[in-house]
């Protein structure tokens, strides 16, 4: 509960300063072309991968990307580029 | 350009296969491996990865406790290896690359753009004269002097340029439009006007000078008509001197001109045989190969036809295919027929008279008559004309003693 009001304050004062919030609170950074391609940026790392599904660990959340014929295009420490059939997008 | 620094660098394509290959990847993306093109095959991950990641990944396998195994490699590091095996292409390279350095050093093409008037031909020997040929080395060329020497040769060149593009040597130019004026000499004023026919002045329209015939008057050829020398009376009808004009006049003279002109009886016309050889031949630069010197037949023509492949153009090679085509023929005479003869004599006639007519010559009467004479066909005609006449020619100058007066 604590951490949560934590999360919300920050949030408050990155609002008021208006800051990037990807940066400073460390947010996932989803960006999409259609939905054939997807540009993901500041996440932790990669849970679960296959042609269907791909699990990404971010710092306060994971994400889920649905589809078919999925594929890492390129997977760095900065970002990563996903290409196919993208359905669903899930923030768990 | 990034995937000529993937090959130049050189990379594998890799199967991870284990517990967890998930953990693999994250650990590569931590050391800051570059993992592209990652795709699941069952159970499997295959991924590519750079050949200097690959060598740094026994920590990271051990550590997963996946296994990675090698499916393709690509790249420059994989293929120089292989190359150096093969002795005789690294031999026939290295010799490809010094013979295009080598002929790198000469011009092998001569482009000549902006020339209307002045013909290619003309261009060509010009640019022999100067030693400027093909195969001639670039360093041997001057372009400046050349401009220089073009812009000397040909006075309605207003512009040139020359230029080497690689191994081409382009010359621009630009041809002068307008008509080249020659200036005028200053010479002394004085001249007369003489006849050049013998006839009968019909109209006589004179600006400066003083005339020496009228209209009506028949006149020799070579005589005075217009006198440019002007003389200067004393008060006493004496000549103090002379002024001297340009004689300028319109004069019209009729006078009669004939023509004449002889046709053999006979005459000679080519009669194919309809026998023909052909042969081919490939000339690099002026020399010449296959290009038989034999005469194929005793009396016969050729028609050469050449042509460059596209190829050897763009790249300024100067090899021709040609084929030449020898065709016999026998040299038959001919007997002119009266209707032949007088059809060939009136065209000369025609072009005669076209000739005058463009003159400004006006024809008043014709008498023209065709005869055979003992070995040819002879046509004759007289033509009372009108002719704009009028010779310029230099005053002798009157040279006048002054006499002292006591």
């Amino acid at each position: 509960m604590k951490k949560r009001e934590n999360i919300l304050k920050k949030e408050k004062i990155v609002d008021s300063l208006k800051l990037p919030k990807d940066i400073c609170l460390g947010a996932m950074k989803v960006t999409f072309t259609g939905n054939s391609e997807a540009w993901i940026e500041n996440y932790r790392g990669l849970l679960e991968y296959s042609e269907c599904m791909i699990l990404l660990q971010g710092k306060t959340c994971q994400v889920c990307l649905e589809g078919n014929r999925m594929t890492i295009d390129y997977y760095t420490n900065e970002d990563m580029k996903i290409s196919g059939c993208i359905s669903c997008v899930r923030f768990i | 350009m990034i995937a000529f620094v993937k090959y130049f660098r050189g990379y594998v394509r890799i199967r991870v296969m284990g517990f967890s290959p998930e953990r693999f990847m994250n650990l590569c993306c931590n050391k800051g491996i570059v993992l592209w093109n990652i795709e699941r095959k069952d159970d499997a991950y295959e991924m590519n990865i750079h050949l200097k990641a690959f060598l740094t990944l026994r920590p990271i396998v051990r550590k997963t406790g996946t296994r990675v195994a090698v499916l393709q490699r690509y790249g420059f590091p994989f293929f120089l290896p292989k190359m150096l095996k093969r002795k005789v292409f690294l031999v026939g390279l290295l010799l490809a690359i010094v013979f295009w350095l080598y002929s790198s050093v000469y011009i092998w093409d001569i482009r000549v753009e902006g020339n209307y008037r002045i013909t290619d031909d003309v261009f060509g020997d010009f640019l022999v004269n100067n030693h400027v040929v093909i195969g001639m080395k670039k360093s041997e060329l001057d372009i400046e002097s050349l401009e220089k020497a073009i812009r000397k040769q040909f006075p309605e060149i207003t512009w040139a340029s020359a230029r080497l593009d690689g191994t081409k040597l382009r010359v621009e130019i630009k041809e002068n439009d307008a008509p080249i004026l020659n200036e005028e000499e200053y010479h002394e004023p004085g001249s007369n006007l003489v006849s050049e026919y013998k006839g009968k002045i019909v109209s006589m329209i004179v600006r400066s000078g003083i005339p020496k015939a009228g209209v009506g008057d028949a006149v020799e050829e070579g005589e005075i008509l217009v006198q440019g020398e002007i003389p200067i009376y004393n008060d006493d009808t004496t000549v103090r001197g002379y002024y001297y004009v340009d004689s300028d006049a319109d004069i019209v003279l009729e006078h009669i001109i004939s023509f004449s002109e002889k046709l053999p009886f006979d005459y000679v016309e080519k009669e194919y045989t309809g026998r023909q050889k052909k042969k081919n031949y490939i000339r690099f630069g002026k020399k010449e190969w296959n290009m038989s010197e034999n005469r194929p037949y005793l009396v016969y023509d050729s028609v050469i036809k050449e042509s460059r492949p596209l190829l050897f153009e763009k790249l300024s090679i100067p090899i021709y295919f040609g084929g030449c085509r020898y065709r016999e023929y026998r040299n038959v005479e001919h007997e002119y027929t009266p209707e032949q003869a007088e059809a060939v004599l009136n065209e000369k006639l025609y072009i005669f008279l076209e000739s005058l007519e463009e003159k400004g010559v006006q024809i008043l009467e014709k008498d023209v008559k065709i005869n055979s004479d003992t070995d040819c066909w002879v046509i004759y005609g007289e033509f009372l004309v009108h002719e704009k006449i009028g010779k310029s020619i230099a005053v002798e100058k009157t040279v006048i003693e002054e006499t002292e007066q006591e």
